[in-house]
């Protein structure tokens, strides 16, 4: 949501100034993506917010559970998103705690869609080829998608490359019917 | 036409050829929202304003709202088969619409798409909508008439090719019967039209259609129609379009006239664009550039001196200036022009024309406020004969209406006063005209040279239309070469004897 990724921001930011400065980069990013996840999960949802629950102990509940050792502190971060009542925008912050870290590490993840599995050279040329267009270190993720016939969908952030055959019929359907 | 299957499939094979099957590589999106013809979309970093972009099924948006989060875009077509979660795709082009001489006789969408029935358009090319105006250094003052074929326009507010002459008036004044008696004079001017509806009633661009076609006009007219059940986005690009089709004749060296009918619908459909993309709203609602909306599409209309025209056409026209002559339509609610949009398009326009009703209802028709109303060309873009002729209707009016006041009293005044107002009925009389029926130079200057000569004083005032249409035919039938000869050079001092000798002959027949 647009008004999420707003309220995310100013958090993110800080999170990620305070976890660059302590050079814990990888811990703070690991707790948070644990951290959302159990935001997000369907029986934690209800005890968010609810009176009911006594939130210094709901905090440290989350905080047990997304485990933060090597994340010094991420306890109070937890505190402070309770106390301004943003615990659901963990979600949102852990995504783009993960796009500033990956700027200044100079990674990108990219997702690759392929109608078939792909070998190790292709594997590796894919990396090259990404590495020196991006230039940046690609992490790569492969997935399955027999729908697509054959070729694949190369994913980066809002960058997409339609090379699956799938992407070609359509164009040509559209060009025959469009002229 | 019959087509021969051979030729069917070398189309399919020659289309297959020239697709091409490199992997295309886009910037997409996904979208979170759709509201009233309004998406949001979140994704498409490097989409830029303006720029095109594809949804799912064909359809395609502009991309007006680029925030730190979203982009918000209006979809130019049908939204309804539109999802939450559905992926669109930047196409990296600025919108553009079809453009050149195979337009004409058509009716064509906001986007160029035929809706006449009458097949593909198979223009040769396109260009995009948005365009900056000619610059100072390309422009060329006016000093060639457009005839509307009103004596009541051509005599008092000239209108010049290249000008912008704002018809404003309230609803039912006569404003689109103006706009389209214009085009019809175009017949053997070599002055091509382009006639914008925007927000119309669809049985309304169905007649304007019908009344074209029958007196002949389609042939040189180019019909852009947003009506009123298109959606807001379209209305709001149709100006658009249609000055975009202009242009295409003003480069090529040619003259061009755009009505664009009307220009507070438009403001309208921009403003209910700019409040759903949740921009502020100012004066009346009004979004804060709602005067840059008007002014960059009126700038475009101009006159273009020999320079731009070579430069534009890459030599292929030397020595010709081309023109774009705009007619805007503002609508006012019970005569005020002190309103928003009528204000800010007053300051933009070369002049206007002001329609009112208490006019149109006393059987003044077109309803013209000859006091008020101004053409900023003026005498340069007027033939020489209306010119001189001209200035006496001017003159005649002006000095009836400090006097109408006295109307009354008509039989306590003095001689001079009662022949000043006497004189100004009749010249009142003399400007009133039909639709349908547009007057050529010669004919028009016959009219006003009677009136002003005084051979209708003796006419009773109920009889001077009357006695004009007389005239009008007895100059046709006896005396058509001489009125030729007018037109060919309309110029006072050759044939003021002509025009004497006409009104006597016709006083000598005895038949008023």
């Amino acid at each position: 949501m647009a008004d999420q990724a707003t309220i995310a921001r100013p958090y993110a930011r800080a999170a990620f100034e305070y976890a660059h400065a302590a050079g814990e980069l990888a811990a703070w990013g690991d707790c948070l993506a644990r951290a959302s996840l159990v935001v997000l999960d369907e029986r934690v949802r209800p005890l968010i917010g609810n009176p009911h629950v006594e939130r210094a102990e709901l905090v440290t509940w989350i905080g047990e559970i997304a485990d933060a050792t090597g994340a010094t502190h991420f306890g109070n971060f937890l505190q402070l998103l309770a106390e301004n009542a943003r615990l659901e925008s963990l979600p949102a912050i852990s995504e783009q705690y993960a796009e500033l870290r990956a700027d200044v590490e100079n990674t990108i993840d990219v997702k690759v869609i392929a109608a078939m599995p792909l070998s190790d050279q292709q594997s590796t040329k894919l990396v090259e080829a990404l590495t020196q267009r991006l230039s940046r270190t690609v992490r790569l993720h492969t997935e399955i998608d027999p729908s697509l016939i054959g070729g694949a969908v190369i994913r980066a952030g809002d960058f997409v490359v339609d090379g699956s055959l799938r992407g070609q019929i359509e164009r040509l359907n559209n060009t025959m019917a469009g002229g | 036409m019959s087509i021969k299957a051979s030729e069917i499939s070398d189309l399919i094979k020659q289309r297959i050829e020239k697709f091409e099957s490199a992997a295309e590589a886009r910037n997409v999106g996904t979208i979170i929202s759709v509201t009233d013809g309004i998406c949001r979309i979140h994704g498409l970093a490097d989409v830029r304003y303006g720029e095109m972009i594809e949804f799912p099924g064909n359809l395609f948006g502009l991309a007006l709202n680029l925030e730190q989060d979203s982009v918000g875009s209006v979809v130019l077509g049908d939204y309804k088969t539109l999802r939450e979660g559905d992926t669109v795709k930047t196409t990296g082009r600025i919108l553009e619409v079809p453009v050149g001489p195979e337009l004409l006789g058509r009716v064509v969408d906001a986007l160029g798409n035929p809706i006449d029935g009458k097949g593909p358009l198979n223009a040769s090319r396109t260009a995009p909508i948005e365009r900056v105006a000619p610059g100072v250094i390309y422009r060329k003052s006016v000093s060639q008439p457009v005839q509307t074929g009103y004596k009541a326009i051509d005599s008092m507010v000239p209108v010049g090719r290249g000008q912008r002459e704002l018809i404003i008036g309230d609803r039912q004044t006569g404003k689109t019967a103006l706009a389209i008696d214009t085009i019809i004079n175009q017949k053997t001017s070599g002055i091509k039209c382009i006639y914008v509806a925007i927000g119309q009633k669809q049985s309304s661009i169905a007649n304007v259609v019908r009344k074209l076609e029958e007196n002949g006009a389609m042939d040189h007219t180019i019909i852009v129609a947003a009506s009123a059940s298109t959606p807001a986005a379209m209305q709001y690009l149709a100006a658009y379009s249609g000055v975009t089709m202009g242009e295409y004749f003003m480069d090529n060296g040619q003259d061009a006239l755009i009505i664009y009918d009307d220009l507070s619908k438009q403001a309208v459909a921009y403003r209910q664009i700019s409040l759903l993309l949740k921009r502020p709203p100012g004066r009346e609602a009004f979004p804060g550039d709602v005067f840059y909306l008007h002014s960059r599409l009126l700038e475009r209309s101009a006159r273009v001196n020999e320079e731009y025209v070579e430069m534009a056409t890459k030599g292929a026209v030397k020595g010709k200036t081309g023109s774009l002559t705009g007619l805007p339509i503002i609508e006012t609610q019970a005569g005020d022009v002190t309103a928003f949009v009528p204000t800010n398009v007053i300051s933009i326009t070369d002049g206007q024309i002001f329609l009112e009703t208490d006019l149109f209802n006393a059987g003044i028709r077109p309803a013209m406020n000859a006091g008020i109303s101004v053409s900023r060309v003026g005498g340069a873009a007027q033939t020489d004969i209306i010119k001189k002729l001209g200035g006496g209707i001017r003159l005649a009016l002006a000095q009836y209406r400090e006097l109408a006041a006295f109307s009354q009293f008509a039989s306590d005044l003095d001689e001079a006063t009662r022949r000043q107002l006497e004189r100004g009925e009749r010249v009142t009389e003399v400007m009133k005209q039909k639709q349908y029926a547009p007057m050529s130079v010669a004919e028009m200057a016959l009219s006003i040279y009677s009136v002003n000569s005084g051979y209708m004083d003796k006419v009773a005032r109920n009889k001077v239309v009357d006695f004009e249409a007389a005239l009008q035919s007895f100059a046709n039938a006896s005396y058509a070469n001489e009125l030729a000869a007018i037109n060919a050079e309309p110029v006072l001092k050759k044939h003021e004897e002509t025009l004497k000798k006409i009104c006597d002959d016709f006083a000598a027949t005895g038949s008023y």
